[in-house]
């Protein structure tokens, strides 16, 4: 092995695993770089409404990490920013770094008035689709940075201009352009983390079908005051209560047609999605669709909480198919594996619990220091020369609390890996 | 459908599952299967069935001989594959029924079921000419309820087979028969005699 050239480390990816892996580094004295594909940090956690098993609110752990991020010198945060090559080797590896423009600059005062100029609007990815926003937009509310950004659609058709005009502080630029560059470092944290699997792969399920079939991260949405429904959990075809309500757990996970393994938060979010409707309706009922619920350990106090709920039912079975009813309502059809009957059961809403799919599945995966699995997740490659480690979901389906644990092993890695005294 | 539940309070004997993984096609990989209920509840005719295949699996985990190869899920399977392109642990669900379905034959425990008496009618004409004959395929299967019954069943369908006659979509003369009969049934033979010694439970 060459000497260490570099001690910097380099952060991609900034969902919680990757932010919490960037501060451990940099609040131990390292120079730190976290890039981030995507407008604003926070990734899938931010989308999420609640926390299980507490059901307490992301945006707090979320401001206090974004407040020791801006605290920290050390710390440079790149967003819209993703790696599109590695060479070298430990203590030195070039990373090539890409840009996408964000055609707002650091003057941005996040006032609002770009957004009041323009009437065009674009799908709005923070909500899945769910609803639409203004071609310049605040990525969500609780964005970091707190600053806008122009769809690419409004800069191609003309509209971009009268966004720009409508800044006072000349914050809006429409000559960016996609850059690369690259970066020295001595060591990575890989912290891309997961998509939701796509539910049009599951054509039994019918999620093309009904507006009223939607996946566990959609609901999140619905259920958050921030969300397309400001926190109602309705029907989305309607707008009606959605009183009747199916989850369906092992929607794509522990299928050797979808994803083999089992991504491990499903059970317990569609228990917090189960609450959610309890929680909105005294009179709804909630039928959750398991093959068997995976609540380990202390997350096993949640699971009783719900099974006391006399309207919270869990049916043993794996539906076989969805049909959409004649009055437009999803029917589920099966066999309940407790006393062998096949059932048609119509609901108001159908939740498909669809399970973690990591990012590099289908996009860049590092092809130097670390191994990638059949699956996609991401491994350090065991030797001496290792100095690239995967944080979060990137390694393996974790939840939020062991994506953190996760993210501060890989920080104490990647410390040891730039250590030029190799202790 | 009554159908027998296992006793909870029974051992369970393995051997049967056993003499399954070893000698029924696609029984290997049985072991695989998580209980979700998938298959039974694709299946489009699994309410006709005594047993969907997922109970019929637990059964034989569970040691049900008899009642596993007296079933007639075995011989209602209708082969649409359905459980298999959706079973989530790769399980050949139709495969297994199928040889079980073979294997039920085999050893005798095949009931005179309409299933079991057209496969055999359809097997004979095969074995005989090398080719199926739909007139001599019917009436085999119509006879084999017994002579009143099979005059009265070729009766009720005459007006069909004129139909099909007169449409062309019926041969009359002799059945067509392959190249080399002999030939044909000494294979057959010869193929007996190895699963014979082959086969044994």
């Amino acid at each position: 092995m060459a000497g260490v050239t570099s001690q910097t480390i380099l952060v991609v990816g900034g969902g919680i695993a990757g932010v919490t892996a960037a501060l451990e580094a940099a609040e131990t004295g390292y120079d730190v770089v976290l890039l981030e594909k995507e407008p604003t940090l926070g990734g899938r956690v931010s989308r999420f409404n609640r926390y299980f098993p507490k059901l307490c609110h992301p945006t707090c752990g979320l401001e206090i990490n974004y407040q020791r991020i801006k605290k920290n010198p050390r710390l440079q945060v790149m967003t819209m920013a993703e790696v599109a090559g590695i060479s070298g080797e430990r203590g030195n590896y070039t990373v090539t770094v890409k840009t996408t423009p964000r055609y707002v600059n650091a003057k941005c005062t996040a006032c609002g008035d770009c957004a009041k100029a323009t009437d065009m609007e674009v799908a709005n990815s923070f909500n899945y689709g769910l609803d639409k926003v203004k071609a310049a937009h605040l990525p969500h509310e609780h964005a970091y940075p707190m600053r806008y950004v122009v769809a690419p659609e409004a800069v191609a058709s003309g509209e971009g201009e009268k966004i720009k005009a409508a800044c006072k502080y000349g914050a809006v630029d429409l000559d960016e352009k996609e850059a690369t560059f690259d970066l020295n470092v001595g060591a990575i944290i890989w912290a891309t983390g997961w998509r939701p699997y796509d539910p049009q792969k599951l054509t039994s399920y019918a999620y093309d079908l009904s507006p009223d079939i939607v996946t566990n991260v959609e609901m999140e949405r619905l259920a958050a005051h921030d969300g397309p429904t400001h926190g109602k959990i309705v029907r989305p075809s309607n707008g009606e209560p959605a009183k009747k309500v199916a989850l369906i757990q092992c929607a794509g996970s522990r299928d050797l047609n979808h994803l083999p393994y089992c991504s491990r938060i499903c059970c317990l979010g569609s228990l917090k999605h189960a609450a959610y409707v309890r929680e909105q309706y005294a009179d709804a009922t909630v039928d959750i669709y398991y093959i068997d619920i995976r609540a380990h350990d202390k997350l096993e106090a949640f699971y009783n909480r719900l099974r006391r709920d006399p309207q919270v039912n869990f049916v043993k079975s794996k539906p076989a198919h969805i049909i959409v009813g004649e009055d437009g309502r999803p029917v589920l059809c099966g066999e309940r594996t407790i006393d062998r009957e096949i059932y048609k059961e119509p609901y108001d809403l159908v939740v498909l619990a669809t399970g973690m799919e990591p990012s590099v599945v289908g996009g860049f995966a590092p092809t130097v220091g670390a191994v990638v699995d059949d699956y996609g997740f991401v491994l350090p490659e065991i030797g001496d020369g290792e100095g690239i480690f995967s944080a979060g979901v990137a390694g393996g389906p974790f939840d939020v609390s062991m994506s953190a644990q996760s993210a501060t092993a890989a920080a104490l890695k990647a410390i040891q890996a730039v250590r030029a005294d190799g202790a | 459908m009554t159908a027998p539940a296992p006793d909870t309070t029974r051992k369970y004997d393995l051997a049967f599952a056993k003499w399954v993984y070893k000698n029924v096609n696609g029984g290997d990989k049985l072991s695989m299967c998580m209980q979700c209920g998938m298959c039974s509840g694709s299946c489009p005719i699994g309410v006709q069935m005594d047993y969907g295949p997922r109970k019929l699996f637990m059964m034989i985990r569970a040691g049900m001989k008899e009642e596993v190869l007296s079933s007639n899920t075995l011989w209602n399977c209708t082969s649409c594959y359905r459980c298999v392109v959706r079973c989530p642990r790769s399980v050949p669900v139709t495969y297994i029924l199928q040889d079980l379905a073979a294997k039920a034959s085999e050893l005798g425990y095949a009931p005179k079921k309409e299933n079991k008496r057209f496969a055999d009618s359809f097997w004979w004409s095969a074995r005989l000419f090398g080719r199926t004959d739909e007139r001599l395929v019917t009436a085999k299967y119509y006879f084999s309820f017994g002579l009143s019954e099979g005059i009265k069943r070729g009766l009720d369908n005459l007006k069909i087979a004129m139909g099909m006659i007169k449409a062309g979509r019926m041969h009359i003369g002799m059945p067509h028969t392959v190249k080399g009969r002999k030939g044909l049934q000494a294979a057959l033979k010869k193929a007996a005699e190895i699963e014979a010694r082959q086969s044994g439970v």
